[in-house]
């Protein structure tokens, strides 16, 4: 009589299964071979040779000039520029149609967009309300006062402050030179744009070193490789037109809409040379570990890469509050600083905070902003957010990028509902608020000024910004840890719509799970104890 | 006594190599899930865990040709037969001693309880864990080329989870009952060096 249980079958194939064992171990061991490697020292090695080559390999030495000897007259940039185009005889029509030229965007949908016309943000507010002359120094051109500046006119262009390498040119007021700048020699040694030339604005931002963006200072010219591994001559030593290429003075840059990695396209034919996304150096996988590479499907290099702002010795600003400005100690305006040498309170600005080494803020973002002009109702929410950003998991373009998040105070306008644009740049008695120290006539000049309604009635409204984070990239070394995340009270804590393995871990499911084991060990534990006091088994 | 051989060669490395790999995964995934103080570390966890996965698969590919090839599926096939005495054992007759209610036979090695529950574990709780952890691993992709909902990556993950607790569940119950055999130490034994020596009274002898 057979088993009762058995259900007969021929065993074979015996030999084959020790073979396939064989081969499992072997898989096994490799898989476990795969160590990652220790990280190398210096990147991709150094830009430092590269610029000196492209500096050799110049076919024109600009002293030999005779137009460029001058002498010019001080402070006349633009006889320096007609110099220029009589060899660059488009140059200055190719620099008039850009950003740095126009402060606008010409583009449809995009009206009102740039310092020129009706942007307003919460450090300096706004240029148009009078303060077209201050801000000018950061103009690329010559005579820009008001919004009489004739924007065709080609000896307004200013060449110099791009290309100037002896660091001894430096701009006033509307932009001109300052009459001490020896123009002729300054000329006479033009070349291409490096890190000072962009910085002298850029890292100048809401109007002092370090202050706007947060990840641009020029702590950056001496930086060592851990504070921008591609800035710092430690490490690739690169300068800013590596990346934001300028195939005829057409600078890569944002221009209001900043393009999330995945967007990044040529704009137009000629701008496949650009370098403005991490991937067109480093490719969309530039890890060993395949699950590095696949967090680029959600997540932007620099969220990981750039594991704070500011980075450098300088704070960035944080909070500006202007309804606390125009406090005077002795009819006089005053500044006062902190121990850490911030400054938390200057008779200009109101009070204010800044920050070193500072997280940013994360949040979904397709590369789309919609910013906040002078003529837009304000929302009812509060604070009102400047620009709000575009993006969510679901959106294929979206991705969580860093950002540099800015809180203000500013006037604004209770009866429109409009932010407000005031006169702020201007000597005692123009009605300039930093003159006069007087709202009321700052506002309604300024307004008058730029050519918008204003009921008369101001107040203060508290409002917000995001500012991506893209610049200070860290070595790989010190890229965010997986736990940066995926951990309670991470980093992404509050970025919505998506599970997270780490953060969102349900107490229920884990109750449930734990009640289940729990309940086992106790079944066979009772099991167990009354097998023992039996004393069997 | 006669000793008979109960577990193959393949069979035991079969056992130890898939002990060794959930327990190697259930100390990554609880790491992984926050559960467990850092062992691993959260980078190293997750690649273990998924080089783990890979290869627990591989030896599933293995398992199941060899219990196809060798027939020795069929000890897996749920029975009635006996499954009330098992049940009456494991509740009374175990405690006073009682004979074990199945005799063991080479091709007949499991009791109808046992035969239950490997099988929920080989057609249950292993592919619902393969199947749940291969879709969290490809999420990102799915989700791309679907348009799936971010919610159904949270159905993925609780299923996967609450199956992990199971297997913890399951093995505490599992090592438990390794305990029941003629001495306490038998079963293991057996699954270490292969063979059983067992009364002749415990044996079904086919020649009776």
């Amino acid at each position: 009589m057979p088993h009762p249980l058995r259900i007969p079958s021929p065993p074979w194939m015996r030999r084959t299964l020790q073979t396939l064992v064989g081969l499992l171990a072997l898989s096994l061991t490799s898989a476990f071979a795969q160590q990652p490697t220790a990280p190398a020292l210096s990147g991709h090695g150094s830009y430092l040779g590269v610029h000196a080559k492209q500096a050799s390999q110049q076919t024109a030495d600009h002293s030999k000039f005779k137009i460029l000897q001058g002498p010019f007259k001080d402070g006349d940039g633009s006889a320096v520029t007609r110099a220029c185009l009589t060899c660059h005889t488009r140059a200055a029509e190719q620099v008039m149609a850009t950003q740095h030229w126009l402060w606008r965007i010409p583009e449809k949908g995009l009206e009102g967009y740039g310092k020129s016309t009706n942007l307003v943000n919460n450090f300096c507010i706004s240029t148009i309300g009078g303060n077209t002359a201050s801000c000018a120094r950061c103009h690329a051109g010559y005579g820009y006062k008001d919004k009489t500046f004739d924007f065709t006119r080609a000896e307004n262009v200013d060449c110099l402050v791009c290309h100037d390498t002896t660091g001894d040119y430096e701009k006033e007021n509307e932009g001109l030179p300052n009459p001490a700048v020896p123009l002729a020699d300054v000329a006479q040694k033009v070349g291409r744009p490096s890190l000072r030339n962009c910085g002298v604005c850029h890292f100048f931002g809401g109007g002092a070193d370090a202050t706007k963006h947060g990840d641009l200072d020029d702590t950056i010219l001496t930086a060592p490789r851990t504070e921008d591994v591609h800035m710092s001559k430690q490490g690739a030593g690169m300068y800013c037109v590596d990346c934001h290429v300028a195939p005829s003075h057409q600078v890569g840059g944002p221009d209001y809409v900043i393009p999330a990695d995945r967007r990044e396209q040529p704009k137009y034919a000629g701008e496949e040379t650009s370098r403005m996304s991490c991937t067109a150096c480093h490719s969309s996988m530039p890890h060993d570990s395949y699950i590095l590479n696949r967090h680029y499907q959600k997540v932007a290099c620099q969220t990981c890469h750039i594991p704070a702002f500011a980075r450098g010795k300088l704070g960035s600003n944080l909070w500006w509050d202007w309804s606390t400005s125009g406090r005077l100690k002795d009819g006089k305006p005053y500044k006062e600083e902190d121990a850490n040498g911030f400054e938390i309170y200057n008779s200009m600005h109101g009070e204010m905070t800044w920050g070193r080494n500072v997280t940013p803020t994360y949040v979904w973002y397709n590369g789309n902003m919609k910013f906040t002009r002078l003529t837009d109702t304000l929302p009812a929410t509060r604070p009102v957010v400047l620009n709000p950003t575009e993006g969510s998991y679901g959106d294929p373009n979206a991705k969580i990028w860093p950002f540099k998040f800015h809180e203000g105070n500013q006037p604004y306008d209770p009866v429109l509902n409009h932010l407000i644009a005031p006169y702020t740049a201007g000597p005692a008695g123009s009605g300039a608020y930093w003159g006069d120290w007087k709202w009321e006539p700052a506002i309604k000049m300024g307004m008058a000024t730029a050519g918008l309604p204003y009921s008369g009635k101001y107040d203060f409204v508290r409002t917000t910004m995001l500012w991506p984070i893209t610049h200070m990239v860290a070595p790989k070394e010190d890229a965010l840890k997986c736990t940066e995340c995926h951990a309670k009270k991470g980093r992404l804590e509050a970025v919505p719509g998506f599970y997270l393995i780490g953060r969102d871990r349900g107490t229920g499911v884990d109750f449930i799970g734990i009640a289940v084991i729990i309940l086992t060990i106790l079944g066979v534990g009772i099991h167990g104890v009354i097998r023992y006091l039996h004393g069997r088994h | 006594m006669r000793r008979i051989v109960l577990y193959e060669k393949f069979e035991r490395f079969w056992h130890w190599a898939q002990a060794l790999i959930i327990l190697t995964m259930m100390l990554t995934g609880f790491e992984i899930r926050g559960l467990l103080p850092h062992i691993f570390g959260f980078q190293r966890a997750v690649t273990v865990h998924n080089i783990l996965a890979v290869s627990l698969v591989t030896l599933i590919v293995f398992a199941i040709f060899w219990h196809v090839t060798t027939g020795e599926w069929r000890q897996y096939i749920p029975t009635r037969k006996f499954l009330g005495e098992m049940v009456g054992f494991y509740l009374t007759g175990i405690f006073k001693g009682a004979p074990h209610p199945v005799k063991k036979h080479r091709m007949a090695k499991l009791n109808p309880l046992q035969r239950l529950a490997y099988l929920g574990f080989k057609v249950m709780i292993i592919p619902v864990q393969v199947t749940t952890g291969a879709l969290f691993y490809y999420y990102p992709n799915l989700q791309h080329a679907f348009g799936w909902s971010p919610s159904v990556l949270w159905v993925i993950a609780v299923v996967h989870v609450l199956g992990a607790f199971g297997l913890v569940a399951f093995l505490f119950g599992h090592v438990y009952l390794t305990t029941t055999g003629h001495t306490p130490t038998t079963n293991i034994k057996a699954m270490l060096v292969g063979w059983e020596d067992i009364p002749d009274d415990e044996y079904f002898d086919e020649a009776e």
